[in-house]
């Protein structure tokens, strides 16, 4: 997943900071305007020799239709019902799988006005159709008590209430939430919103000039709960908003790379320093914040195989966006290593006996910067600052232990920005960390930068159209209503439905990103 | 006080100026109070008391009356308020050397009526600012100037802006009562009025605003009840225009907008319109300061729009004079658009002279709207002029503003600022219906059964909420402390939110 772009072109530098340019361009217009709807890719893009299979919606809906005679027990599957039959000593049968090449299948949906009643977008697996098809265009029937949320499919719902009521909403401000509505209503008037747009236009406008290679991943968003498979929520309306894992890489200098101690098998040095700042959501600016704000912590990613590690990490750190931060060669003064990129751990699994691995590189410590505005630390600072009262406190933990800010750079609360200023940027932000196993999935692919490509490119088109405006909110952050299972039916699409992935896929990228402008067309249709 | 006094004295010879009078004492009074107060009203003391001085008269040293009033808690079971100061100008008839076993040196210049109300003031739970107004209320309808002066003597020893419940619902009626004695109920109302508004800016106004959702309901019910109501009825449409007459500052809104854009289909246009109505008569009071809220206001909503990729647009008109008069060339109300007309505490900002009421309501009937959704608080504050009429519409003044003033003390923490802010606004609302002629009033609330009759006439009929909104409300009411529910209006016209089994909000939807 860790990898370099060489180039740096600057195309490119605009699709890193898509939220913010989104949003300086809708600040020009005074309203906003009804665009021409781009073509992008939509999800449902199957292979054209599968075989297409239209269910009716009762057997769609049908829950648990195969039944025991026995004890009239329901299972979803016939597998299921088979082993449930065993116990009754009844005959019973397991369909072998054949080795046979099985044709593959993709799945209409029923609605006749839904997109995915057409063949060319039907759906590859019958999971999904059925998520879908209740998500869509059947009745919200489960209801959280405590937040009035409705869910269509019981394993959102689920989900959701295992983390309604335990998360706290915090506003940039840092006014902490636990009612939804009240924080959209306090959103709305907060400050915060006007002040980052303003710091998005800072953001939009350093990072055009910069010279640096940025790559978009939108990843479903996952939740904090690994066990609970369902997919991203299909519906925007479930709270879950496209998370947004973004990344900007660029190369390292060569004599740089020397300290990356990469392995060997990683085909692209990793950018040498990568600031990581987490937060529970994103923003309108884009990399800052969210539900809360900052929460978390910035660290240095020094490897891939680090990246890697994190992903293997149990995604104890839920809800967390990160924000990679490479520093380029054009500022030797600050040693790339500065930020003990270890604290990858950190993000991942908090776990404390990863952290001695930081602290044995004495000479990554942070060399302060002529620059005050570019120093790490301060960024550092501020995210420590932000991500204080988070409930993450294991970030935090990492985060403390990892830095020793000068205590000049006390100040620079807007340093924030400072990543912007360096010319070699990596930009790495996860939902959370299911997003990280999300990685993990996606290392043995991200050997080649073609395939990293890949996926970004996969992604965008996945999610691109999907109101990720709305998840500046961060509302629907790690509800719950999504998990890992959703991050590998999406990269499982990933290999479906690649139409660019090439080099200039970035610019790609880019134009994902001006669909943003255009609220018309955010509508998620995904699924 | 005594300068309270020596007005009443003065008043009942006919000789009254109160501009005269208003400051002959004030200068010894300020140092007193500057050393007594050390509360932690130190800001909104200073802004109100300099801001609004010159018309003061009323109430002019509300830090020594706590300061007063705490001695006499502390005392606690003597009935009667120390009186420090005896000035021989007060009301020099019911001069009484009082018992030194009660007091040590203390006048009561109406024992007769400290002793009437001992039960009350000593009882546990006692509502003895109803009490003791209830009775002034009588006694000025019965043209009992004596008593009349009696009563407010003690009112205005007992009354405190930052006292509990009790002294706060004294300390408003008696300036309320006062205002209407001298006949100055409007010019005190534009005085408070002004004052409010040199202090309202955005800052003060959205803290206030989005505090009072934050510890309370009684906002928050109403949007979220309007705003599904409005959703279900415009659902499908492409084109939404919203006519927004409301009292809480756009804060309905943003969730609204999160909602549209959260919609299974397309992301519908929104228009929302908001009126501002400014009384032609009280003319400009400050008029600056709220326009340019909603200024502020109108580009956070456009802000937050775009964050949420609603297609937006935000206009506020300006309508000056009676909302009976809104001409619906104002409002810009296209063809195309489904239209929602969203009424929260519009209804009773309208005078309840001649028919203005109906009026309105035909206009709104006139405007062809998919739905009205309507929120009004529950009372029935139609104040008569004088006599019999008159106190009974006190007396339930006096019941809702107790209401209101619990359900904020049950709901704020004791110094909140922005709960002394609400509770200045009842204040003005007091001296609007008791002291304001009724052409004026902005205040005079009905039930909803007068509302949902007027309503029926103005040939709307009520659509029930569907249960999704009603089970959106309850798990709003969950969340806020104990003591809020949700009751069904009969025949289906709207729900009421109700705190500790009394009525105090009605929310509903109509459909012409």
């Amino acid at each position: 997943m860790a990898e370099i772009e060489n180039s740096a072109s600057q195309a490119s530098g605009e699709s890193s900071f898509l939220l913010s340019d989104n949003h300086v361009k809708s600040e020009q217009s005074v309203e906003p305007t009804l665009p021409v709807k781009k073509k992008r890719n939509l999800p449902g893009m199957p292979d054209p020799d599968a075989e297409v299979i239209a269910l009716s919606p009762k057997t769609l809906m049908a829950t648990n239709r195969f039944v025991c005679e026995i004890c009239n027990k329901g299972f979803q599957r016939d597998q299921n019902l088979q082993l449930h039959r065993r116990g009754h000593n009844l005959p019973w049968k397991l369909r072998q799988r054949t080795n046979k090449e099985v044709r593959k299948r993709v799945y209409l949906c029923p609605e006749p006005t839904c997109i995915h009643h057409d063949p060319s977008r039907a759906l590859g697996d019958l999971t999904g159709i059925k998520k879908h098809f209740c998500r869509k265009h059947g009745e919200k029937k489960f209801k959280c008590e405590r937040c009035s949320k409705k869910y269509a499919v019981q394993s959102d719902w689920k989900a959701h209430m295992k983390t309604c009521g335990t998360r706290e909403y915090r506003c940039d401000c840092g006014t902490l939430f636990s009612r939804r509505d009240s924080f959209i209503t306090h959103r709305a008037f907060c400050d915060a919103l006007a002040q980052e747009s303003a710091l998005a236009q800072s953001l939009a406008i350093t990072s055009s000039e910069g010279d640096m290679t940025k790559l978009q991943v939108v990843a479903p968003s996952v939740s904090a709960v690994v066990s609970s498979p369902p997919p991203p929520p299909l519906t925007p309306s479930t709270g879950v908003l496209s998370p947004v894992l973004s990344i900007q890489s660029s190369e390292l200098p060569e004599n740089q790379t020397a300290q990356l101690q990469l392995p060997p098998g990683a085909a692209a040095p990793f950018a040498d320093v990568a600031t990581v700042t987490a937060s529970n959501s994103s923003t309108s600016s884009g990399n800052i914040a969210g539900n809360g704000g900052i929460f978390a912590s910035i660290f240095n990613v020094a490897t891939s195989a680090e990246l890697s590690q994190l992903a293997a990490q149990p995604p104890v750190a839920s809800y967390s966006t990160m924000l990679c931060t490479m520093a380029g060669q054009d500022q030797p003064i600050i040693d790339p290593m500065s930020l003990s990129l270890s604290s990858t751990l950190y993000l991942s699994s908090g776990s404390s006996s990863l952290y001695p691995a930081a602290l044995e590189h004495p000479h990554r410590h942070y060399t302060p910067t002529p620059q005050p505005d570019l120093s790490a630390t301060a960024l550092l600072q501020k995210a420590a600052q932000m991500g204080a009262t988070s409930s993450n406190s294991s970030f935090l933990r990492g985060l403390g232990l990892a830095t020793t800010p000068p205590p000049d750079r006390q100040d620079s609360r807007n340093s924030i920005i400072a990543p912007s200023h360096w010319n070699n940027t990596t930009h790495v932000k996860l939902e959370n960390s299911s997003v990280a196993s999300g990685l993990e999935l996606g290392l043995p692919s991200s050997s080649s930068p073609a395939s990293f490509n890949e996926l970004m490119m996969n992604s965008s088109s996945l999610f691109g159209n999907r109101p990720a405006t709305l998840d500046f909110l961060g509302l629907g952050m790690g509800a719950g209503e999504a998990s890992t299972g959703g991050f590998s039916a999406f990269l499982s699409s990933i290999t479906d439905g690649l139409d660019m992935t090439t080099s200039n896929s970035f610019a790609g990228v880019g134009s994902t990103v001006d669909t943003w402008d255009y609220p018309s067309d955010r509508k998620p249709s995904m699924l | 006080m005594d300068t309270l006094f020596r007005l009443v004295s003065l008043q009942s010879d006919q000789s009254l100026n109160s501009s005269r009078t208003s400051s002959s004492s004030r200068s010894s009074r300020q140092n007193l109070y500057q050393q007594e107060d050390e509360e932690c009203f130190n800001i909104f003391m200073d802004d109100e008391d300099f801001s609004s001085s010159s018309s003061k008269h009323y109430n002019p040293y509300p830090h020594h009356q706590l300061h007063h009033h705490q001695q006499h808690h502390t005392a606690s079971n003597t009935p009667t308020p120390t009186t420090t100061t005896t000035t021989g100008s007060a009301t020099p008839t019911h001069q009484h050397v009082y018992d030194q076993s009660a007091d040590q040196f203390s006048y009561s210049p109406a024992r007769d009526v400290t002793l009437e109300f001992a039960a009350s003031l000593s009882g546990q739970n006692s509502r003895w600012a109803s009490d003791i107004l209830l009775e002034t209320a009588k006694a000025i309808a019965d043209r009992n100037s004596t008593r009349v002066q009696q009563l407010m003597w003690m009112l205005n020893e007992l009354g405190s802006l930052y006292g509990d419940i009790d002294q706060k619902l004294a300390s408003y009626f008696l300036q309320a009562l006062f205002s209407r004695m001298m006949d100055s109920g409007e010019r005190t109302y534009r005085t408070l009025i002004s004052a409010s508004e040199k202090n309202c800016s955005f800052d003060s106004t959205r803290k206030m605003v989005l505090k009072f959702q934050e510890v309370s309901p009684w906002t928050m019910f109403g949007h979220v009840a309007c705003n599904g109501a409005i959703i279900e009825a415009l659902e499908g449409e492409s084109k939404l225009h919203i006519i927004d007459i409301s009292n809480t500052f756009c804060t309905q809104w943003p969730t609204l907008l999160e909602a549209i854009a959260t919609r299974s289909d397309e992301t519908p246009h929104l228009r929302i319109t908001t009126i501002l109505v400014s009384k032609s008569g009280g003319a400009n009071g400050g008029a600056a300061g709220v326009p340019k809220v909603m200024k502020e206001i109108g580009s956070r909503m456009e802000k937050f729009a775009r964050l949420m990729g609603v297609p937006f647009k935000f206009n506020v008109i300006h309508h000056a004079g009676d909302l009976s008069e809104l001409s619906l060339a104002e409002l810009d109300i296209k063809e195309d658009e489904a239209l929602a007309i969203n009424c929260v505490g519009a209804l009773h900002s309208v005078a309840t002279v001649g028919n203005r009421r109906d009026l309105l309501i035909s206009i709104l009937r006139r405007m062809q709207p998919r739905i009205v959704t309507v929120v009004e608080e529950e009372a029935d504050l139609d104040i008569g002029v004088d006599g019999l009429e008159f106190v009974r519409g006190f007396q339930e003044s006096l019941r809702w503003f107790r209401v209101y003033f619990e359900a904020l003390d049950e709901s704020f923490p004791k110094t909140s600022n922005e709960r002394l802010m609400l509770e200045r606004a009842a204040g003005c609302a007091i001296v609007d219906l008791v002291a304001c002629p009724q052409a004026e009033s902005v205040e005079r609330r009905e039930t909803a059964a007068r509302w949902s009759h007027r309503l029926q006439g103005g040939g709307f009929r009520p659509v029930s909420f569907n249960e999704e909104v009603s089970d959106d409300v309850r798990a709003l009411l969950r969340r806020y402390k104990d003591g809020w529910s949700m009751i069904q209006g009969s025949d289906s016209t709207g729900i009421f939110l109700s705190w500790k089994d009394q009525p105090v909000v009605w929310a509903s939807a109509w459909k012409p």
